[in-house]
C-alpha cells in the first residue's frame, strides 16, 4: 500500500534549492501538489474572514499555476521575490515561514510584515506597483555584491502595470541592466475593470519595447511554461544580461479579496469558461491520463495541506500582541517624544476599566 | 472577540463585518439546523450585505445548540448567529458591541462675565499661591492682570475676605509700602509715565464725578469746646482715647448727620443721561416729547451708614471705610480710624475695608487749607471735608475773639439733593461739633 | 543644550555649506564602501550645484549613479538598495519635486522598518535642497519639511551653518534610520563658517544655541537658512537694547524639545521663523510642544514669522513674500513689548 501521506509530504516540501535544469514528471506532480495546497491555503483564509478572525485578503485564485512554476525556477538560497498580495500562499518553496507570516499579516498581526531572515521573500505590498522600483534597487545592491549571484522577482497585476512605479521602474532595470523579472499578473481583472480598459496595448509584453528590454507572453495556467519563461528570464538576468518583463495570462476564478463581489461585473459564460481552464483542472487531468495521479493522493496533499494550514492558524491566534506594539519599529531606537507619548498610552490604559 | 492574540473561536460565532465597514446583514438562508454536527469551514449560513450576498463558513466544528435569528432577520455585526454546545445561550442582546456614547458635558453656558486676563506666568503665580484672579483689578492693557497687580495682592493677608468688586464701587489700588514721613505727594520723574495704580484709578473715578451737578456748602465754626472736649477725654480716659483725634468726632459727627437726613446717605442712577444725548432735548417741560421713559432711575437710600475717609498716600489717594460708623462708640471710631488709615499706608488694607461706603470724608484740613470744593466719589451723593483748625477771628458774645476755628466745605449731588437739605445737614453737623457733650448725648 | 562637537578636532577650514556638504560626501563614501549616491546629474556633472563634485571620479560610476528623470524610482530603489545592504545616499534635485516621489518616502521609506518589524531598516538618506531668495522657477524653492514631519518614520534633518552641514550629514548617512537633509539653496555660497576637517559628527535631536546672553528678553527659534535672518535680526535688536536669543532647530525630528522648554522658561518670550506657508508649519508644532511643556513660563503669545498661504511665487514677488530681517524685528519686539 503506497504511504500516501510521506509521498504527500514529499510533494509539499521544498525541494532542492537549485532549480532544475529541465522538467520531470516529478516535477509536474509537485507543481500540482502547490497547486492544490496554495488554494486550500488561500479558501482557508478567506474563510478566517467571513468568520470575522481575519481582515481583508486576495484569494489565490487562478495564479496558482504560476506560482508554482515561478517558484520551481528560482534558487531560494540566491533569489528574491517580491509579491504584490496575492502570491504568498504559492511560495512555500521559499521558505516555511512564508505561509505562516501570511496567515498573521491576515490575522491583522503585526508580526505578519516580518518574514525572518534567511528567507528572501517581501511581505505583501498594498501600494500597487510601488514593490517594483523597490525589485530594481534590489537587484540593483545585489550586483554591488560580489557574493550576490542571483536575480530578483517581482509580481504585479495587470491594473497595477498602469501605475507610474511600473514604468519608471522598468525603465531603469533596463538602464542598469539589472538581473530583475518582472511578471505582470494579467488574470483579466483590476477588481472590476477588464484588460481592455486597463490599456490599448496589444498585450502587457510588448510595454517591454518602451524599456528596451525583452518582453515575453507566456500562458499563466500552464506551470510548466511557466516555469521555462522564468528559467529563461532567470539564467540572462544571473548572466548579466538585464531585465525580462514576462506576462501570464491567467484568468482571475474568485473575487479580486474578502471584500468584492465579482457576480455583479464578471459576465457568468465568461467565468464558466474560465474555470474550464483552471491550470489545476489542465494538469490534474494531463497526469490522471498520464497514470501520474490520482484521488488518493489528492486527498493526502488536502489533508496534509489542511492540517499544515491549521497549525498555522492556531499558532497565529495564539501569538500575542503587544498592546503598544505600535510604538516598536518606527525607528531603530524610540525618540523621546515617542517615550513620552507611549507613557502616556499607558498611563490612559490603566485609568480605564 | 477572535483575532491574533486570543486563543481560537469560542463556542458562540458572532457576525463579523465581512465587507470592511459593513453594520448589518439579512440572513437568507439557514444552511444548516439546531442540533447538526458541523465541519470546520461549512457553510452555515448564506447572507446578503449591501455589497454582496455570501456564505459563511463555520469557524470550528461542532454541534449546533441554537441559531441565532430566523430567515429574513436583519442581524448587526456583533451579534451571536450561531451558538455552538458549550455554554449557556447568552439571549442578552447587550452582547452586541456598542460603540461608547460619548457624552458631552452638555454645552454650558459660558455667562457673559468675561474671564481675567493674565499671562500664563501670572496664572500660575496666582495659581500656587491661592488667588482668585477675579477678585483683582488689572492694570495691563485691556484690564490684564500684571504681575505688579499680582505682587500687590499677595502682600494682602491670607485670611483677608476677598469681595468681588460691585460693579458700582471703585476699589482704589493699594500703593507700594513706605514709612508715611516720607510722603512726597506721588511725585514723578520729567517724562511720559503710563497711567497706573492709584492715579489711574482717581483719575478714572473723578473723570466719572465731573457727570455729578455738585453744589457746594461751607462754613465756619468755633471749635474750642471741641478741643476742649477731646482733652477733657483723654484726662479721663487715657488709654481708650490713646488715639482719640478731631477726625473721630468728625465722623460721628457727620453718621449723625446722615442719620437724621438719610436722603444724603444716598445715591441716585437717572438712567436719563445716553437718551438725553441722543434726542438733544430739555428735560422740563410737560409737552416735551421726551425719550423713551422705559429705563426711568432710580435712588437707593442705604441701610447702612458707612463713611470712607481720605488717607494721603504716597501714591495718591486711598479711602478706606469705616462700616455702620452711626453705631460705633467715639473711642471705636478712633481705633477703626487708625487701623485703616495705617493699613492704608502701609499697603496691607484688604479689599473689604475699602468697599460699601455711602459718604466720605475728607480731613484736608490735616495738611492745611481752609476751604475747598471736595469732589463727590460716584456713586456716593455727598462730601464732607474739613480744613485746618486754626486760631482765626470770630465774633464771640457780640465782639471780635481768637478762636481756634474749624471750617467745613461740604459738596452734594443736586440731582438728588437741594441746597435746603444740604445746608440743613451742614448745619447739622456744625451744631454738634460746636457742642460735643451734644454730640456724645444724640 | 549647546552645540556640541563630538570630536575634538582642532583643524578646520572655512567652507561653504555647499564645500561642508561636498566634503563629506567623499568622505562618508570614504568612510563606507556601501555608501552609493545617485540621482539625477549627480555624477558626471557633479550635481547642478555641484554638491556632488568629483565623486564619480574619486569613486567609481557603480557608486555614484546618474539615473533617469524618474523621482518614484530614486526614492523607491533605495528601498531595495537598503535590503541589499547597501547605504543610499539619493538625490531629490529640488524638494518641490519630491511630490512625485512622495508615495514611494511616505508609504514605503519611513515603513519599511515599521512593516517588516526591523528585517530590513532604511538606511536612507535623502538629501534635496530648497528654500528661495535665488529667483528660481515655480516649485523650486518650496518649504515641504512640515509636510514629512507628520509622518512617523522619517528623521528631518535642517543644517544652517556648513559645519552643521557636514556633521548632521555624517551623522545621517550613518543613522539606521530614514533621513531627509534638507538644504537651503540661498546658503549653498552665502554661509560660509569653519568645518572640522577630521571626522565631526552631530547627533540628532540637539539645538544649537547661536547667540545669547544672560539677560535675553526673547528667544528666536528657527532653522535652515531662516537662523541667519535670525542671527542677523538679533544683531540689530541689540542696537535697539532688545537682547534675542537665537535657537537653531538643527532637527525637526528628533525635536530638541528640552532646549525649547529651557529657554522658554528662562526667558518666557518665543518668535518661531520658518520660510513655509503659515498655516501647519513647523512653528505650530513647536508652540503646541511649548504649550505642552512650558506653557506657564510664557510671558507672551509666542509670535510666528512665516511665509503667507499661497503658494511659493514668481521672482519679482519673492521678497516681499519670505520671512525677512525686518519681519523678524518686528516679531520680537512686538513679544518684547507685550506686558
Amino acid at each position: 500500500m503506497p504511504d500516501r501521506a510521506a509521498e504527500a509530504n514529499a510533494l509539499l516540501s521544498p525541494l532542492d534549492a537549485s532549480p532544475p535544469a529541465s522538467i520531470t514528471d516529478q516535477h509536474r506532480q509537485w507543481m500540482l501538489a502547490q497547486m492544490i495546497a496554495s488554494r486550500i491555503y488561500s479558501q482557508r483564509v478567506f474563510n478566517l474572514q467571513r468568520q470575522g478572525r481575519a481582515g481583508t485578503n486576495a484569494p489565490v485564485d487562478g495564479s496558482e499555476a504560476l506560482l508554482a512554476g515561478v517558484s520551481l525556477a528560482l534558487d531560494p538560497t540566491k533569489d528574491w521575490i517580491l509579491p504584490q498580495y496575492r502570491e504568498l500562499v504559492g511560495l512555500e518553496r521559499f521558505g516555511p515561514d512564508v505561509l505562516d507570516r501570511y496567515v498573521l499579516y491576515a490575522l491583522g498581526h503585526p508580526d505578519g510584515g516580518h518574514i525572518p531572515e534567511p528567507t528572501r521573500v517581501f511581505p505583501p505590498q498594498i501600494s500597487l506597483a510601488t514593490q517594483v522600483p523597490h525589485a530594481v534597487g534590489l537587484a540593483w545592491g545585489m550586483q554591488h555584491q560580489p557574493d550576490e549571484t542571483g536575480c530578483v522577482l517581482v509580481f504585479l497585476g495587470d491594473g497595477s502595470s498602469s501605475e507610474g512605479d511600473f514604468y519608471e521602474a522598468c525603465n531603469f532595470a533596463g538602464v542598469l541592466d539589472a538581473p530583475v523579472i518582472v511578471v505582470v499578473v494579467n488574470n483579466g481583472w483590476a477588481i472590476s475593470t477588464p484588460v481592455a480598459s486597463q490599456t490599448r496595448a496589444k498585450n502587457f509584453a510588448e510595454k517591454s519595447h518602451a524599456f528596451g528590454i525583452p518582453g515575453v507572453t507566456v500562458d499563466g495556467t500552464d506551470s510548466v511554461a511557466v516555469f521555462e519563461a522564468t528559467a529563461e528570464a532567470r539564467s540572462r538576468a544571473v548572466a548579466g544580461a538585464g531585465p525580462t518583463l514576462i506576462e501570464a495570462v491567467t484568468y482571475r476564478l474568485g473575487p479580486h479579496t474578502t471584500a468584492d463581489d465579482p457576480t455583479r461585473y464578471v459576465p457568468a459564460d465568461e467565468i464558466e469558461a474560465a474555470r474550464e481552464r483552471d491550470g489545476i483542472v489542465t494538469l490534474r487531468d494531463q497526469l490522471v491520463a498520464e497514470g501520474l495521479w490520482s484521488d488518493d493522493i489528492e486527498i493526502a496533499i488536502s489533508t496534509a495541506a489542511d492540517a499544515r494550514m491549521e497549525a498555522a492558524v492556531q499558532a497565529g491566534e495564539a501569538r500575542p500582541v503587544d498592546p503598544d506594539g505600535f510604538f516598536d519599529h518606527v525607528y531603530a531606537e524610540l525618540t523621546p517624544r515617542m517615550q513620552r507619548q507611549r507613557q502616556a498610552f499607558w498611563a490612559d490604559r490603566e485609568g480605564r476599566s | 472577540m477572535t483575532g491574533p492574540g486570543t486563543q481560537g473561536p469560542g463556542d458562540e460565532f458572532r457576525l463579523p463585518d465581512v465587507g470592511e465597514g459593513l453594520d448589518q446583514a439579512e440572513i437568507v438562508e439557514w444552511l444548516v439546523a439546531e442540533g447538526d454536527t458541523v465541519d470546520r469551514d461549512q457553510p452555515l449560513v448564506e447572507i446578503l450585505t449591501d455589497k454582496s450576498q455570501t456564505q459563511l463558513p463555520s469557524p470550528k466544528a461542532g454541534v449546533i445548540k441554537r441559531l441565532g435569528f430566523v430567515e429574513g432577520d436583519m442581524a448587526e455585526v456583533g451579534q451571536v448567529l450561531v451558538q455552538f454546545q458549550g455554554v449557556d445561550f447568552d439571549a442578552d442582546p447587550a452582547s452586541v458591541p456598542v460603540t461608547a456614547q460619548i457624552q458631552t458635558t452638555g454645552g454650558t453656558e459660558q455667562a457673559l462675565e468675561r474671564r481675567p486676563k493674565a499671562s500664563p506666568a501670572v496664572r500660575r503665580r496666582a495659581l500656587d499661591a491661592g488667588i482668585d484672579l477675579a477678585s483683582l483689578n488689572g492694570t495691563g492693557p485691556g484690564g490684564r492682570i500684571t504681575v505688579d497687580d499680582l505682587d500687590r495682592a499677595l502682600t494682602v493677608p491670607a485670611d483677608a475676605p476677598q469681595v468681588a468688586a460691585s460693579t458700582k464701587i471703585p476699589v482704589a489700588q493699594i500703593p507700594p509700602p513706605r514709612p508715611a514721613a516720607n510722603l512726597t505727594l506721588g511725585q514723578m520723574a520729567p517724562g511720559r509715565h503710563q497711567l497706573r495704580g492709584i492715579r489711574r484709578v482717581t483719575a478714572e473715578s473723578m473723570t466719572r464725578a465731573i457727570a455729578i451737578p455738585h453744589i457746594h456748602g461751607a462754613d465756619e465754626f468755633d471749635a474750642s469746646a471741641l478741643l476742649s472736649g477731646r482733652k477733657r477725654i483723654k484726662d479721663l480716659h487715657p488709654e481708650g482715647a490713646a488715639r482719640l483725634t478731631p477726625l473721630a468726632f468728625f465722623v460721628m459727627a457727620v453718621a449723625d448727620g446722615l442719620r437724621r437726613y438719610p436722603m444724603i446717605n444716598a445715591s441716585i442712577d437717572t438712567a436719563l443721561d445716553t437718551a438725553l444725548d441722543t434726542a438733544g432735548l430739555d428735560t422740563e417741560g410737560p409737552d416735551t416729547e421726551g425719550p423713551d421713559q422705559k429705563a426711568a432711575g432710580h435712588i437707593d437710600v442705604h441701610e447702612a451708614v458707612n463713611i470712607g475717609i481720605a488717607v494721603a498716600t504716597d501714591a495718591g489717594l486711598v479711602v478706606p471705610v469705616i462700616r455702620d460708623a452711626d453705631r460705633r462708640s467715639l473711642f471705636d471710631l478712633a481705633e477703626e480710624i487708625h487701623r485703616l488709615t495705617t493699613a492704608a499706608r502701609e499697603r496691607t488694607i484688604s479689599t473689604a475695608d475699602m468697599q460699601g461706603g455711602t459718604c466720605t470724608i475728607t480731613n484736608y484740613g490735616s495738611l492745611g487749607g481752609r476751604f475747598a470744593t471736595p469732589m463727590i466719589r460716584p456713586p456716593e451723593a455727598s462730601i464732607v471735608g474739613f480744613g485746618s483748625i486754626r486760631v482765626r477771628p470770630i465774633v464771640v458774645d457780640g465782639a471780635v475773639a481768637a478762636r481756634p476755628t474749624l471750617p467745613i466745605s461740604i459738596a452734594v449731588d443736586h440731582r438728588l439733593i437741594d441746597g435746603d437739605l444740604m445746608t440743613a445737614f451742614q448745619e447739622h453737623i456744625i451744631g454738634l461739633l460746636t457742642d460735643p457733650v451734644a454730640l456724645l448725648a444724640r | 543644550m549647546t552645540d556640541i562637537v563630538a570630536d575634538a578636532a582642532t583643524d578646520t577650514q572655512v567652507m561653504t555649506m555647499l564645500e561642508a556638504i561636498n566634503h563629506t560626501l567623499h568622505a562618508e563614501m570614504e568612510h563606507d564602501q556601501r555608501v552609493i549616491v545617485f540621482g539625477q546629474d549627480v555624477a558626471a556633472n557633479g550635481g547642478v550645484f555641484r554638491a556632488t563634485e568629483g565623486l564619480q571620479t574619486a569613486f567609481g560610476p557603480a557608486r555614484v549613479v546618474d539615473t533617469p528623470l524618474a523621482e518614484a524610482v530614486i526614492a523607491g530603489t533605495s528601498v531595495g538598495l537598503a535590503a541589499a545592504g547597501m547605504i543610499p545616499v539619493p538625490e531629490i534635485q529640488f524638494l518641490g519635486f519630491s511630490y512625485q516621489a512622495f508615495h514611494q518616502i511616505a508609504g514605503q521609506i519611513a515603513r519599511l522598518r515599521y512593516r517588516t518589524r526591523s528585517r530590513f531598516g532604511a538606511p536612507i538618506t535623502i538629501r534635496s535642497p530648497f528654500g528661495g531668495g535665488v529667483r528660481t522657477p515655480e516649485l523650486h524653492s518650496d518649504s515641504l519639511e512640515a509636510q514629512f514631519a507628520n509622518i512617523p518614520g522619517l528623521k528631518i534633518v535642517m543644517p544652517a551653518s556648513a559645519s552643521d552641514a557636514k556633521g548632521l550629514l555624517a551623522t545621517a548617512i550613518r543613522d539606521p534610520d530614514p533621513v531627509l537633509f534638507l538644504e537651503p539653496l540661498r546658503g549653498y555660497r552665502m554661509i560660509k563658517d569653519p568645518v572640522p576637517l577630521s571626522e565631526h559628527l552631530v547627533p540628532f535631536g540637539r539645538a544649537r544655541t547661536v547667540t545669547s546672553s544672560p539677560d535675553d528678553q526673547v528667544v528666536i527659534v528657527a532653522w535652515s537658512f531662516m537662523v541667519e535672518l535670525a542671527r542677523r535680526a538679533a544683531e540689530e535688536l541689540a542696537a535697539e537694547g532688545i537682547r534675542a536669543r537665537v535657537l537653531d532647530l538643527r532637527t525637526l525630528v528628533p525635536l530638541d524639545t528640552n532646549a525649547i522648554v529651557e529657554a522658554v522658561e528662562a526667558i518666557g518670550r518665543v518668535v518661531v521663523v520658518q520660510e513655509a506657508p503659515e498655516t501647519n508649519g513647523f512653528a505650530s508644532e513647536i508652540i503646541a510642544t511649548i504649550n505642552d511643556e512650558a506653557f506657564y513660563s510664557l510671558e507672551a503669545p509666542v509670535k510666528r514669522v512665516s511665509g503667507y498661504d499661497a503658494p511659493y511665487p514668481v521672482g519679482s514677488l519673492e521678497d516681499n513674500y519670505v520671512p525677512d530681517v525686518h519681519r523678524i524685528m518686528a516679531a520680537a519686539r512686538s513679544t518684547v513689548v507685550a506686558a
